[in-house]
């Protein structure tokens, strides 16, 4: 198996929310080559069931070889079925998605699955969680070093950000506790019409708090320090952009959460041309304004380890 | 109980805006134009989060503390009777030294946005509202700006017969704008607007 070298430093990221089409995996491939040319090493990990094409935004073709290969045990180790790229520092691993996303995929499974990705040999690990609103795909989120939220400004977007968030957030709180009735508690308020009446988290904790002190505190803290991050994508005006400041305002007024807005992508035909000619755009055109965009975000990943994005 | 997880009502009013307790008139007023825009009704940023309930009840608590923090008698009351119970909290704890989120001061691409104000519409009398609770005098803008007291004067009363010509009136309405930190662009259209209509009386 792949030796880790620098195992303190090494970071995975996973990027999801929002819903098909906002450009999660434009976002992922495009920081991913910006942060390879940082000199460090990058492996992208495409697990988007719905549209696994990961490679296309590289330039590559369908990889022959996939994550399917090593569970199903035809190689051994987990960097066997990685797939270089032309980008130096760059690898591609494909097929998370039969992982993630079957519905018998067991915890341990899902575990181990992220600890061989944990071994292997790069210094950033992007994983392309697409869509998906799967338990899989939440308990990989939150399993990661730090979760990316990518919305556009449109109001399907954004709902369907928040309904992530709100199953992360409670699958997050689930985990944290120890007693049952408070696990069936925390289960039930993802209902709005729950019986109890519990209509926000606010609700929730209060509630908590009534059956076991030790497990709200535990909540509160797990609230604490629940940071994920927001890229807004396809951004038009400033209005758009102040629009990334409102969804923290509003998270912190929700979920008592503090979301840390990443950055934006202004919405740029440049993007369209790249994608169309299969040629990333922070190689092909990288004074185009979303590749400045992007590449303002790889740098503030890169220097994640000053500024805590982490959960 | 931590900070984060503290209903709107338990809020402190500067918690509600978003601001820090030693927070100035002028950024008291940027925060509750960007909170009011954030919870307005009809705000993209916040569709299918809240329901109704919880709307009306972060925005009376906005305009509440946005009432008390602005009056300078009201807040010192309300500082002494909340600020000195709380000080283990650490309410400063997001915030920068000048109560801006630190995050948003150190990312570079977001330093010089504007605020926009969503249904506020720029007449005189709003204006002069504004610099009042901001605490600005007039002589203060005429000096920044190198525009007459007179022509302020004109402005925020809306003295038609008096105002400059229009393509000179931008020009000051986007200088006084500055001055007070508001957007040059909508009070500018606002402005105009408000007037135009005036006139058709």
């Amino acid at each position: 198996m792949g030796q880790a070298q620098n195992d303190n430093q090494k970071m995975i990221w996973t990027i999801g929310g929002g819903k098909g089409g906002s450009g999660k995996s434009f976002i992922t491939a495009n920081i991913g080559i910006c942060l390879s040319k940082l000199g460090v090493r990058v492996i992208l990990i495409d697990a988007d069931l719905g549209g696994a094409n990961l490679h296309t935004f590289l330039g590559i073709s369908p990889p022959a070889l996939s994550l399917s290969d090593y569970i199903k045990k035809r190689v051994s180790y987990l960097h066997e079925v990685l797939i270089p790229t032309a980008i130096p520092n760059l690898q591609l691993l494909t097929g998370a998605q039969d992982l993630l996303n079957a519905a018998d995929a067991k915890s341990v499974q899902k575990r181990r699955l992220l600890r061989s990705i944990q071994r292997l040999e790069g210094d950033y690990i992007l994983v392309d969680l697409g869509g998906g609103n799967s338990l899989s795909v939440l308990d990989f989120f939150l399993m990661s070093d730090g979760g990316i939220l990518v919305v556009t400004p449109e109001p399907t977007s954004i709902e369907n950000t928040y309904r992530f968030l709100k199953s992360a957030f409670y699958r997050r709180l689930t985990q944290s506790v120890s007693s049952h009735p408070v696990k069936t508690l925390i289960d039930g308020a993802m209902d709005r019409k729950n019986e109890m009446g519990i209509q926000n988290p606010h609700d929730l904790i209060r509630a908590v708090r009534s059956i076991n002190e030790e497990d709200a505190k535990r909540i509160e803290e797990e609230v604490e320090t629940f940071h994920p991050n927001l890229i807004l994508n396809q951004v038009r005006s400033k209005k758009d952009i102040e629009i990334g400041f409102s969804i923290r305002s509003a998270c912190q007024k929700y979920f008592g959460i503090h979301l840390h807005y990443l950055g934006y992508v202004v919405y740029d035909q440049e993007v369209c041309q790249s994608i169309r000619k299969r040629k990333p755009l922070v190689l092909e055109n990288a004074r185009s304004r979303a590749a400045q965009c992007v590449t303002e975000i790889a740098a503030k990943l890169a220097n994640s380890h000053q500024i805590s994005l982490r959960f | 109980m931590m900070v984060n997880m503290k209903r709107i009502e338990e809020q402190t009013y500067y918690e509600i805006l978003e601001v820090s307790p030693n927070a100035t008139a002028k950024e008291i007023q940027r925060a509750y134009e960007r909170a009011k825009e954030t919870f307005h009704t009809d705000s993209l940023a916040i569709y299918s989060l809240f329901s109704e309930g919880e709307m009306n009840q972060i925005q009376t608590a906005i305009e509440e503390a946005y009432r008390v923090l602005m009056d300078e008698a009201l807040r010192k009351d309300y500082d002494q009777s909340h600020l000195r119970n709380h000080v283990g909290e650490k309410k400063e704890k997001p915030l920068g030294p000048q109560g801006i989120p630190r995050e948003k001061r150190d990312s570079l691409s977001f330093r010089d946005l504007a605020i926009n104000t969503g249904e506020v519409i720029y007449r005189g009398k709003t204006l002069k509202q504004i610099r009042e609770r901001v605490g600005i005098e007039l002589k203060t803008i005429s000096a920044e700006t190198k525009i007459s007291i007179k022509i302020l004067e004109w402005i925020e009363e809306e003295t038609l017969e008096k105002l400059p010509p229009l393509v000179y009136l931008k020009g000051f309405l986007r200088g006084y704008a500055q001055s007070l930190d508001l957007d040059p662009q909508k009070v500018v259209d606002g402005y105009l607007q408000s007037i135009a209509e005036t006139k058709k009386k």
